[in-house]
């Protein structure tokens, strides 16, 4: 089993590294313009020049105030409506449909209200990540609370429990399953909605310089912030990964050693 | 110890048992048979609280603290280890964590899950699963034990096993039990009584059928037992009478 995951990581690697070799090759030959797919030495050498020269640490800083705080106010208000939308059908009754509707819609579309009501400056960056992120959490820690096991509610009844300890044994680890499930898409949408409001106006931050990139038909500095960003993406998705497996390490430990025996009771 | 007079159980419109009267007395083992959708886990529910009645009454002779309740899932809670699980009960009873979780290794030493209790139910086999479900419920010391087919979804050896373990054990702590179950020889080898329950709508109970076996009791011994066969046949051909008689409903 160890072997097939490092083989896999290996295979993930080794395609991604032909693939860039390949384009780095094809570029170099004048096969494939420049101007519109700089080779990809070429894009990492702006990235280290943005650092060497300090100027992206500024746009990082706002790019990531902003996400993050989306991320966490997001988190805090959506976790916070679903438990009352749960609780309180008359409430559900209210917030239901227009959460469903904030779903159905792009809601980056709301950048330019934000900018508007809010300014160029962060808050109107971090309203959006937090819509984009409380919508999707709602949904989870409502129908997280909706589709409870009943047979852990009726469980924990018949021992004598009430609401209090029915909200602390089996809601509150029940919603945390699928909130932390649903964490990984939060950190992309946090993120989307940071750079998304940075590119609609701002004065700095990673979706800021995209913007100025794209005005400049500057291709190595759109390819260069396009994969910093999902660097960042990714490394947070790690983080987010941990704390998911540090959290619900019920469920996960032992899986391995279960499939892994499962498999073998097979003769796979 | 209970006593379930002239009960009427339903969900919306629908009748599902009507005029259902039956007793348990202290130290007693009583099962409930009957056909498919005849209402047993609809009676053991609303003994449990967990339904209401629509008329009749449930007479327990103590508060709801004295019932305990084994589903036909083990239904424990998957975030929590065996031991926590077993605790858990007993942690709601106001016994400190510490104290809760000693008891809870205990109980689980008794019944044979000893380094068993860091566990989590997933990483526990069905047997030791339902093991753990009832040292969670017998820790909390009940006088009587409502079960639903606790033991259906084991296989043969294992619900052999643990039947016979629980038998004794309600034996020697002289608990009562009401036991819903499919399984008519299981019901003849641990009972007291057993009542078949009509077939539903509307289902009522049919008959009583007191097992003189002599006690303590072994499963394998109680079906060597003279009266044994006699009652298993009455009993079955009383059950296929049900299953092929018209619902309540429609005969009506």
């Amino acid at each position: 089993m160890k072997l097939h995951v490092e083989n896999l990581w290996l295979r993930r690697s080794l395609s991604l590294l032909v693939l860039a070799l390949l384009w780095e090759i094809l570029s170099r030959a004048g096969i494939i313009d420049p101007f519109y797919a700089p080779a990809p030495s070429e894009i990492l050498r702006v990235v280290f020049s943005l650092f060497a020269e300090g100027t992206i640490l500024n746009h990082l800083e706002a790019t990531f105030t902003a996400a993050l705080s989306g991320l966490v106010i997001g988190l805090a208000i959506g976790i916070l409506l679903g438990f009352a939308a749960a609780l309180m059908p008359l409430l559900a009754d209210v917030l239901e449909p227009v959460m469903m509707l904030l779903n159905a819609i792009p809601r980056v579309i709301l950048a330019p209200l934000f900018v508007i009501w809010l300014g160029i400056e962060l808050s109107s960056k971090i309203a959006l990540a937090v819509v984009l992120v409380a919508v999707l959490i709602f949904f989870a820690v409502y129908s997280g609370i909706k589709d409870v096991n009943q047979l852990f509610v009726e469980r924990v009844w018949t021992l004598g429990g009430g609401r209090m300890t029915l909200l602390r044994e089996v809601y509150i680890p029940s919603v945390t399953a699928w909130v932390l499930s649903s964490l990984k898409v939060a950190v992309g949408f946090a993120f989307t909605g940071a750079v998304v409001g940075e590119f609609v106006a701002a004065t700095r931050g990673l979706g800021y310089l995209l913007q100025f990139a794209q005005s400049t038909y500057n291709a190595a500095l759109t390819l260069g912030l396009i994969f910093l960003i999902m660097s960042f993406v990714l490394l947070l998705f790690v983080c987010a990964e941990l704390i998911e497996h540090r959290l619900l390490r019920w469920r996960y430990r032992g899986a391995k050693e279960k499939a892994a025996w499962q498999s073998a009771e097979k003769g796979v | 110890m209970l006593r379930v007079s002239d009960l009427a159980l339903g969900y919306d419109a629908e009748p599902v048992v009507e005029g259902v009267s039956l007793e348990v007395s202290a130290g007693q083992f009583v099962s409930l048979v009957g056909p498919s959708g005849s209402g047993k886990t609809s009676i053991l529910r609303a003994i449990n609280g967990l339904l209401t009645p629509r008329s009749g009454q449930i007479e327990l002779n103590g508060t709801r603290q004295s019932l305990g309740f084994l589903f036909q899932d083990d239904a424990l809670l998957p975030w929590r280890t065996a031991r926590e699980n077993v605790a858990l009960g007993l942690r709601i009873r106001r016994v400190s964590k510490n104290a809760a979780l000693v008891e809870a290794d205990d109980w689980l030493a008794r019944l044979g899950l000893e380094g068993f209790g860091a566990r989590y139910p997933h990483e526990l086999s069905g047997g030791q699963r339902k093991r753990v479900a009832i040292a969670q419920v017998l820790a909390l010391k009940p006088k009587l034990l409502l079960m639903d087919e606790p033991f259906a979804s084991l296989d043969a050896i294992v619900r052999t096993r643990i039947t016979q373990e629980l038998l004794t054990w309600v034996e020697r702590e002289h608990l009562s039990v009401l036991l819903v179950t499919h399984d008519l020889e299981e019901a003849l080898t641990v009972s007291d009584i057993v009542y078949l329950l009509s077939q539903g709508p509307r289902a009522r109970i049919r008959t009583s059928y007191p097992v003189p076996i002599p006690r303590p009791r072994d499963i394998f011994a109680s079906r060597k037992d003279p009266a044994f066969t006699p009652l298993l046949e009455r009993l079955w051909q009383d059950m296929f009478e049900e299953v092929s008689a018209p619902p309540a409903e429609i005969a009506r």
